[in-house]
């Protein structure tokens, strides 16, 4: 499985401020750099937006070459998108939609690179508290959350297995022959999860 | 104690006029000693009977209990007593790191965050897999991803592991090292293997063949009729 390429990234201890900084405030943060460029919509928001967003995973001690390490899956949708609107005569439109979607991200990557899927669980449940008066349990929920984010990375390296194993038979060319082999494994990777889960006797009694 | 009374588990037929397919035929065992094996041709049933033990599969004739608790009418009781141990421990990983695996499996047992993350810690070193702790899941080898795997399934302290086929994917050295490890637990261990060594460290060795069992002994006995049903 080709699942190394993390649109989130990997969370790894660190010394940076952003590692210390506490939880609820790094979903502020988040906020902050994130609603900016989807609301005004200009493209100098979304240049400052982004500069801000690398300054502040910078000054954590999480550089460019990480920080911007989100799969080339990715690259190529925001590449896509981009020459779509430059050779429309729209590069302000190329600025603000692929940069708007990489601010997005980096911005998630600012949350998970610095803090563990646990603490981020924690943090999800006790926002989530009142669900509690429509009888569902916010840490449930909020395992939920984790198990789709930690699936994240393997769907899409499923997408580069689906790839390899065209290529092995010569018949690359045809993006609909990797649906199948994808879904297929999204449905199995679901299933196999649940079983998981079950082997260790959880969800338990939390 | 786990105890099976007329198990079958069949699989219907899915063309009108093709036969039924049946993994299972009646079975009754009561599996009370501290290490059991499985042993048994590809398709003779081990995984099917295995998957029983703690609910991932449910019976379609018969009972399995677990302590006294029904697979079907208490699957909670027994998810918390059985736990499980996938051949490929990528299937068994649910995070993205060692610790977070751990603290996950963790996470209904200790509510403080520090406490789980300390605690998380000791069961990885105590497994010499400290280590590994924050490295990615994809870059550990077969053995490491199965001693975690086995870390994060212990961690909720089930009093029976269950382990299917827990060797065929690891090197002589990690087939020994798990061996070792598999030695030193207090758990009761039900497994099955293709490996006759690793059955041999069996108290009990049950032969399965086409859905049935066709020897039930110590090693010796056992194992001598699995390789005559074999040739």
């Amino acid at each position: 499985m080709n699942a190394h390429s993390s649109l989130l990234g990997l969370y790894e201890p660190g010394q940076g401020w952003l590692f210390r900084f506490p939880v609820g405030l790094k979903y502020l943060l988040l906020l902050l750099v994130t609603v900016p460029p989807l609301v005004w919509g200009h493209w100098g928001v979304t240049v400052a937006a982004l500069a801000a967003v690398l300054v502040l995973l910078g000054s954590s001690g999480i550089g460019p070459v990480r920080a911007l390490r989100i799969g080339w899956v990715l690259w190529i949708l925001l590449l896509v998108m981009a020459v779509y609107h430059l050779v429309s005569f729209n590069p302000a439109a190329a600025v603000v939609q692929s940069g708007t979607i990489l601010v997005a991200v980096l911005a998630a990557r600012m949350l998970t690179l610095t803090t563990s899927t646990p603490v981020l669980m924690d943090a999800l449940g006790r926002a989530l508290g009142p669900l509690r008066w429509v009888r569902i349990d916010p840490r449930q929920v909020a395992l939920a959350v984790a198990l789709m984010i930690r699936s994240v990375p393997y769907l899409i390296g499923s997408i580069d297995d689906a790839r390899d194993a065209a290529r092995a038979r010569g018949r690359d060319r045809n993006p609909a022959l990797l649906l199948t082999p994808v879904i297929v494994g999204a449905v199995a990777y679901a299933e196999r999860t649940g079983e998981a889960l079950h082997a260790r006797g959880l969800p338990g009694d939390d | 104690m786990i105890s099976l009374r007329g198990v079958s588990v069949v699989i219907p037929a899915v063309r009108r006029g093709d036969a039924d397919r049946v993994l299972l035929r009646d079975i009754t065992l009561d599996l009370a000693e501290p290490r059991i094996a499985l042993v048994g041709a590809n398709g003779s049933g081990k995984s099917t009977l295995l998957r029983l033990l703690n609910g991932l599969r449910l019976p379609t004739a018969g009972t399995v209990s677990v302590d006294g608790h029904d697979t079907v009418k208490e699957p909670r009781a027994v998810r918390s007593r059985v736990g499980f141990v996938f051949t490929d421990p990528l299937a068994q990983l649910l995070m993205s790191t060692p610790i977070e695996d751990v603290e996950l499996s963790l996470r209904s047992r200790i509510r403080g965050q520090r406490e789980r993350t300390r605690r998380a810690q000791e069961l990885l070193d105590e497994r010499g897999l400290g280590h590994l702790a924050h490295q990615s899941i994809y870059d550990l080898s077969g053995g490491e991803r199965q001693l975690v795997a086995l870390t994060s399934v212990l961690a909720v302290e089930p009093a029976i592991l269950v382990a299917d086929e827990p060797t065929t994917l690891l090197d002589l050295r990690n087939r020994r090292a798990l061996r070792r490890t598999f030695a030193a637990l207090d758990q009761q261990l039900i497994y099955s293997t293709h490996d006759l060594d690793v059955a041999a460290d069996a108290d009990r060795v049950l032969v399965l063949h086409e859905g049935r069992v066709i020897a039930d002994a110590e090693p010796a006995a056992a194992l001598a009729a699995y390789e005559e049903v074999l040739v």
